[in-house]
Formats: C-alpha cells, sequence, structure tokens
C-alpha cells in the first residue's frame, strides 16, 4: 500500500469516526448545532452595596431557586466578612440571610447565578391547578369585608364562567383606574403594583379560583439595572394563566411567591439595590448537559461538561487551537504565506485573545518595532546570543510594565491584559526577524512579518468565533476531523497560490 | 487566477508541496540529511569517495578553540569561514587578504580581528544552524574562481547547482553573483541564475528575483552561450554525491577553480525549485521519466550517460 492511499484511508477513517458521532449526537440526541439555538442562558447578579454603623446586621434577600421550569447553576456568593445562610421558605422562595455582628463603613455583598428561564408556556405546579371552596377573605374589619363581598358578588353576577370572572376582575383593578371599591379595598401597607396584585388574587381566592402573585425579572435585554417585574399567575376553567401589568414578557424568571419585600434588612442604611442581567448566548452547555442527561446517552462519558468550571475554560481555548492550526496550515500550503517559524502565528493570535485584535495587532507590531530598535543596536555592541536574547527579553518586559501603566492612568483595560502577552513568543518574533532581515533583507523580514500578522489574526477570527468554540467545546469528536483534513492537505502536491506569482514567467499563454 | 494554474501546471512546473511530498519525503529519509546538514561530514564523504572539496584548515567548536582564530586566518590568500550546519548561505563570511589591522572582506570592506571573532561566536551559539542548535565554525581554503565567468559576473563566487533525481543528474544552473546580492551567488539575496543545458553544459537563459532575463544586470553582457569547462566532470561529482549520501533528491553546489578546477562546495536535501525559471522548463516530466529510470547495478558515469539521454528527450538542444 502506498503512502497515498495509506493516508487517504487513514483520514476517511477519522474522519468517518469523528463525523459519526457528531451525526449521532445532533440528529438522535438533539444537541443543538448552533449556540443558542434553542435557549439563551442569562448571568445574574445582586449587587448590594450600603452603609453600616457598628451595629449587628441582618440581611435577608430572596435569591433564584430552581424548579420544574426554571434552573439556577453557577451559583457565587461573595459574602466578604458576612456568615451566609441559605434557607428555603415554603410556599414563597428561597433566601440568603446575610449576618455580621460589628460591621463598619460601607460594605458589598454580591451573588451571581447563571438563569435559565420560563416562559408564559411553562405549566404551573399541580397544587394550584384544582378548584378552591369558595371563602371570603379574613379582614380585620367588617365594613371592608362587607363592601368587598358586595363587589365581589357584583362581579360574580356579571360574568359567565371562573375565565370571564377574572377577566373582569382584573379589568377593574388594573384597566379601570378610577373604581372607588378598589381605591377603598386596595392595601395601604404594600405598594401600588404588589397591592393591586395582591387585591385581584385575593378576589380570585374567594371566587374559588388558585392564584397567587409572582415576583422575578423579565429575561428580555441585557440590563446593568434590571427591575424585579410582579404578577399574577392564576388557574381558571382549567387553564394555566398568568397576567402581567404591563406588556407580557416573551421570557422570565420568578425568584419569589407573594407579597413580601425582595429585601428585609437590619442595621444598615442607605443600601444601594442593583439587580443585573446578561444574556449569555455562546454558552448553553448545562442545558445540552441536562438535555443528554435525561436521555441516559452513552455520549456523556466524553464531555467536558464534567469537568470542574475553571477546567472547562481552559479547554474551551484549547480545542479551539486545532482550528486555528488548520487555517495556518491552509494560509501555509495552499496560499504560501510566508511566517516567522513554524506555529508562531498561532501563538500570537492565541495572545490576541487577551487584547482583542486591533490592540492586539497594535502592540504586537509597536513591541516588535521596538525590539528590533534594541535588537539592532546590541549588534554593535557585539554580545553573544542567548544574553543578547535574555536582554530584549527584559527591554521588553520593561515596554510592556511602561505601557500598562499609561494605559492605567488613562483607565484602559487593555493595559491589564497586554500583561498576559506572551513575552518569550514576542522575544522570538523580534530574533527570528532580525536574522531574516539580515541575511536576506528588510522586504523579506516585513514580508515574513506581515505574513505571521495575517496569519495570527486569521487563526485569531476563527479560534474566537462562537460557532467555533460551542462546536469544537461541545462536540470534541471534530478534533478527529480536523485531523484528517490536516493528513489529507499533507499529501497536497498541487501549486500554491503565492508559486502563481512566483513561477508567473512560465506562463505560457501569450 | 485558474488559467494561469492550468498553464503552469501544462508547463510541468513543480511546485514546493509537490516537491517536499513527492522528492524530500519519499527520496531522502530523515537520518540521511543530517549527512549533508553538517558541512563537515559532507567534505569528510566526498573525500573519502574523491569528490574534490576546499581544503578545511580547521574548525572552531567551542570558544576554547577560540585562541586557534588567528592561525586559521593567517592565510595570504584569505579564508572562508562558515558555520558547518548552515543553511541558504546564511552566516558565510568571505575574507579575501589580510589587510592593515585586519582583513579585507569580498566587499572590499575591512573586516577586524574582533568583528570576526564575534562572528565566530555567533555561528558557535547557533544564530545560523537550522534548528538554532550551538553549531561549529569552519575554515576553508578561499575559492580563486576561474575566469570564464568575469564577463557575467559582479564580486564574489558564481557557482553551479546541479540537481540529481536517484543519482541521475537532471537539471542544472550557474549561480553568479551581482551587485545586489553582496557577492553572494544565492538567488533570493538577488543573484542571477543561468540555465545550463545538461548534455554541452552551455549556458542558457537567465532569471533574476523571479524574473527572466538575458543579459547581466551590473555587467550588461548577454548571458548566453558560455561553456562551462570541466563539465562532464561536474555531473560525475555530481552523480556521485549520490553514491555517497544516499539521498535521491540532492542539490550539488559546485565552484570551479582556477588550479584545483571542479570542487564540491556543499549538498542540499532541499534545494529550492527557482532552477525551473532559470532553464525557463517545468521539470515534471523530465522527473517523472527520472524517477521511473531503472538505475540498478549502474555507476556514476553510466547515470550520466542516461541523464543526457533523458534530458535531451525532454529538452531540445539549444540553437544560438
Amino acid at each position: 500500500m502506498n503512502s497515498f492511499t495509506h493516508t487517504r484511508l487513514l483520514a476517511l477513517l477519522l474522519a468517518a469516526i469523528g463525523l459519526g458521532i457528531f451525526a449521532t449526537k445532533v440528529l438522535q440526541l438533539d444537541y443543538p448545532m448552533t449556540p443558542g439555538e434553542r435557549t439563551t442562558t442569562w448571568d445574574f447578579e445582586i449587587y448590594l452595596d450600603f452603609d453600616t454603623s457598628n451595629q449587628p446586621v441582618r440581611l435577608e434577600t430572596y435569591i433564584p431557586s430552581n424548579s420544574e421550569n426554571r434552573r439556577v447553576s453557577q451559583e457565587q456568593f461573595y459574602n466578604g466578612a458576612f456568615g451566609l445562610r441559605l434557607n428555603s421558605r415554603e410556599g414563597d422562595g428561597r433566601t440568603a440571610i446575610w449576618t455580621y455582628r460589628y460591621p463598619n463603613d460601607r460594605k458589598v455583598l454580591r451573588y451571581r447565578a447563571r438563569l435559565l428561564g420560563e416562559t408564559t408556556e411553562s405549566p404551573l405546579p399541580e397544587s394550584m391547578q384544582r378548584k378552591l371552596r369558595r371563602a371570603a377573605p379574613e379582614t380585620e374589619n367588617d365594613l371592608e369585608r362587607q363592601a368587598f363581598l358586595v363587589w365581589s358578588t357584583d362581579l360574580r353576577r356579571r360574568s359567565a364562567d371562573d375565565e370571564s370572572l377574572a377577566d373582569l376582575v382584573l379589568e377593574e383593578i388594573f384597566v379601570d383606574g378610577d373604581v372607588d371599591e378598589v381605591e377603598a379595598l386596595l392595601s395601604p401597607t404594600l405598594a401600588r403594583p404588589i397591592a393591586r396584585l395582591a387585591l385581584a388574587r385575593d378576589v380570585l381566592t374567594s371566587q374559588g379560583i388558585p392564584a397567587r402573585v409572582a415576583n422575578g425579572v423579565y429575561l428580555d435585554s441585557a440590563r446593568r439595572r434590571a427591575e424585579i417585574r410582579h404578577w399574577l399567575e392564576y388557574y381558571a376553567d382549567g387553564m394555566d394563566r398568568r397576567y402581567f401589568p404591563g406588556p407580557d414578557p416573551s421570557e422570565f424568571f420568578t425568584i419569589w411567591h407573594g407579597t413580601n419585600d425582595f429585601i428585609r434588612a437590619e442595621g444598615i442604611s442607605d443600601l444601594d439595590l442593583q439587580v443585573s442581567l446578561q444574556p449569555v448566548n455562546a454558552d448553553v452547555s448545562d442545558v445540552v448537559q441536562r438535555m443528554a442527561k435525561d436521555q441516559g446517552s452513552a455520549m456523556q462519558w466524553f464531555s467536558f461538561n464534567r469537568l470542574p468550571i475553571t477546567t472547562q475554560l481552559v479547554y474551551q481555548v484549547l480545542v479551539t487551537i486545532p482550528v486555528g492550526i488548520l487555517m495556518l496550515v491552509f494560509l501555509r500550503q495552499f496560499i504560501g504565506l510566508q511566517t516567522l517559524g513554524t506555529f508562531m502565528p498561532v501563538l500570537i493570535g492565541i495572545a490576541f485573545r487577551e487584547t482583542a485584535l486591533v490592540n492586539g495587532v497594535i502592540l504586537f507590531t509597536a513591541l516588535i518595532a521596538l525590539g528590533l530598535a534594541v535588537r539592532f543596536y546590541l549588534e554593535k555592541l557585539k554580545l553573544l546570543l542567548v544574553p543578547r536574547l535574555a536582554t530584549v527579553v527584559v527591554f521588553i518586559v520593561i515596554c510592556m510594565a511602561v505601557i500598562a501603566q499609561i494605559m492605567a492612568n488613562n483607565g484602559q483595560r487593555i493595559g491589564l491584559s497586554i500583561s498576559l502577552f506572551p513575552m518569550v513568543i514576542l522575544t522570538m518574533t523580534i530574533e527570528r526577524m532580525s536574522i531574516a532581515w539580515e541575511e536576506y533583507s528588510a522586504t523579506e523580514a516585513i514580508k515574513q512579518g506581515i505574513g505571521s500578522l495575517l496569519v495570527a489574526a486569521a487563526a485569531y477570527l476563527v479560534m474566537t468565533n462562537t460557532h467555533v468554540e460551542y462546536l469544537m467545546f461541545n462536540f470534541p469528536e471534530l478534533l478527529l476531523v480536523i485531523m484528517a483534513i490536516c493528513l489529507m492537505m499533507g499529501k497536497y502536491t498541487g501549486l500554491r497560490l503565492s508559486e502563481l506569482i512566483r513561477f508567473r514567467e512560465l506562463d505560457d499563454r501569450k | 487566477m485558474i488559467g494561469r494554474y492550468r498553464a503552469l501546471r501544462r508547463a510541468g512546473l513543480l511546485g514546493i508541496n509537490e516537491r517536499n511530498v513527492r522528492l524530500v519525503n519519499e527520496l531522502n529519509p530523515r537520518r540521511l540529511i543530517r549527512l549533508v546538514d553538517d558541512k563537515r561530514e559532507t567534505k569528510r564523504l566526498a573525500n573519502a569517495a574523491n569528490i574534490p572539496t576546499p581544503e578545511l584548515y580547521g574548525v572552531i567548536a567551542n570558544p576554547f578553540h577560540m585562541r586557534h582564530l588567528e592561525s586559521y586566518l593567517d592565510k595570504p590568500d584569505g579564508v572562508v569561514i562558515k558555520p558547518a550546519n548552515g543553511s541558504q548561505g546564511n552566516g558565510i563570511q568571505v575574507l579575501m587578504e589580510p589587510m592593515r589591522g585586519g582583513w579585507r572582506r569580498s566587499n572590499g570592506q575591512r573586516a577586524l580581528l574582533e568583528d570576526i571573532r564575534f562572528h565566530v561566536n555567533n555561528i558557535l551559539s547557533g544564530m545560523y544552524s537550522l534548528s538554532g542548535q550551538p553549531d561549529v565554525a569552519m575554515f576553508e581554503y578561499r575559492v580563486k574562481f576561474d575566469e570564464i565567468f568575469n564577463p557575467i559576473s559582479f564580486g564574489g563566487v558564481p557557482d553551479i547547482r546541479i540537481i540529481v533525481v536517484r543519482g541521475i543528474p537532471a537539471v542544472a544552473m550557474v549561480r553568479l553573483p551581482t551587485a545586489e546580492s553582496d557577492g553572494k551567488a544565492n538567488l533570493h539575496k538577488g543573484g542571477v541564475g543561468v540555465g545550463l543545458d545538461l548534455v554541452t553544459g552551455k549556458t542558457l537563459s537567465g532569471m533574476q528575483n523571479g524574473k527572466t532575463t538575458d543579459i547581466h544586470p551590473d555587467t550588461a553582457n548577454p548571458l548566453r552561450n558560455f561553456s562551462v569547462p570541466h563539465w562532464d566532470t561536474m555531473l560525475e561529482m555530481a552523480a556521485k554525491a549520490y553514491d555517497v549520501t544516499g539521498l535521491g533528491y540532492l542539490g550539488a553546489d559546485i565552484v570551479l577553480d582556477k588550479t584545483k578546477g571542479p570542487l564540491l562546495l556543499e549538498l542540499n536535501a532541499r534545494p529550492g525549485l527557482a532552477i525551473q525559471v532559470a532553464n525557463r522548463i517545468g521539470i515534471r516530466p523530465l522527473l517523472n521519466a527520472t524517477l521511473k529510470a531503472d538505475i540498478e547495478g549502474m555507476d556514476a558515469l553510466a547515470r550520466v550517460e542516461l541523464a543526457k539521454k533523458l534530458y535531451r528527450n525532454h529538452v531540445p538542444e539549444p540553437t544560438f
């Protein structure tokens, strides 16, 4: 068997295995092919910033909890010195209780989680799906009780069934703003929107329709200050229903039920509460994970989702590198771009992750230019190779430190990111470039430098593409396909694009 | 673009990818490439097979040997310093003769002892070697080249490159230094490559920087119709290089010394493809024929005869 056939068979085998697993996952297990195709998850954060004055502090806030319809994952608490207790309260939700006996100054507490929301289609719990007995609410004074009964009986008379009764109740309370009975019956202790919802709940319950007030956030767009919303959930004529004051959200997340306040705090002042939301499109891995688990799939045994999150992040970068390398092989073997070093451009491309593309290219070019200048200066001193390289490394570190300082003074973040820019790569690039400069020509050196930058940029773009990241992370079997493509490219004997120019003189067409 | 691709394929052009896959990877096993990457090894093999090479005055393999430096440099006819593992002519310094306070370089500038020591140190630290490995500096006889090429060269040493496939010389060119190439004969530095008729050893047309040319850019003399002296000896030397190294695809670089005749400078396991432009032919058909030829039991001389026959089958006799 000659080496061409051998290579082709091997490539075919690898591609078949890779694509086979990929197809099984996509077609049989319904893995989404693109990030965020089915669902979006949200980064949710509660940020509490408050003053304390050496008094014991107790701060209780509702936090999201799991149910059949919604999901919380990757929870993180930033407590500082505070004690934290989680409390699952029957019926209304889950709370986090932060306590501290002798706090001082301003304190910050944070809660972060990733949310997978629910929609108006999501069913209500079974406990709500049964008719109640009609009963008048318990109120403190008889007058109110009387008014309530008169009003609700009137509503009942004007309606045909539970559904129309509920519609009528909501109409009177929320739409016709000036119904006297409503104004009189609203609870004076609650804020207006919740008071109306509470009244609606009481009326519906008194008429045998299960209802409750729900509180949470609408998952509609990224918000630095998201509002806590309130709405009504009820069950009428065998149907789950929700009533949202204002327009209906397409997706929302219930944090707690009932009319309690979101936060109860003792011993603090000047509370600044911030709830923020951020959609996460690229990563639905935990959704995918759940789907696979539901099906008891054999594909589970090899999945990056089983790894701890920090390790996952590493692999998220790592598995995209082969795609960058594939790009590099293509640009070198088919286009014929010349680069400094073989895989150096991919390494530079990885470095661009820290700086983003434009900043990366600017910094890279600037540092290389500075480094080359020093390198040529050192040439005059006739130093030995290794100490000279070391001098250039030190110089690059100094340059990077200076840039970080300047950027920090200007409040730019890129100064911080550049410190991770791999300087050894930079130094080696400088050294190779200076050799090319001396031994070939300045044009050749610049050509190779630009070639490296182009390849690095191309590799960066494919490696950071969200689809590529998503596919490689969730379908690592595609690595086999990449390997197969590399094998096939290893036997490419055609001309390179650059050779069409190089050998243009042999073009016999006249 | 596609039209150009087809035209070049039709012209029989061999590309880098195909060279690497079909020639270098197939015919040159890694362990053999080592033999020609180290020029000391090449020289030893060549001398053992009676292939003449420039005389080796000495080597400096570590800083301790540096004390010999001045004795190696003490040659009235000059000396060539080169890294044993250098590639593409990088790191080669030619000292023509001693002069006041130093040595005259091939470009006429003066090199001080300090400059030379720095250069040797750079060689030792691996600056010019293929993989950056520590290297060895070689001190060699400086070739006093034959005057035949004087009308069409400018400073430095012209050399003859013969590409040998499975011991059969396939295609050849002479590389001429120019002002642009700073006395070096390397094509990528601006040297002129002139195709050679493999049968007669006569110069054909030339190329510089990828463009065809029929005159030398500095002397303006036509490049055509120079006969390379000792042509058959050179072909035989190149063919023998296959026997001593076993490399199925190699480029033999030969210089023509005024008194010593042809000398093998170095062997290259990955010779480049610009030779096609210099000869204005694509060498794929010729290579395919060479790869198929039966060379069982043939010695170097017989292979040279076979080479001439194959070459003439593909390339017509030049008419001037």
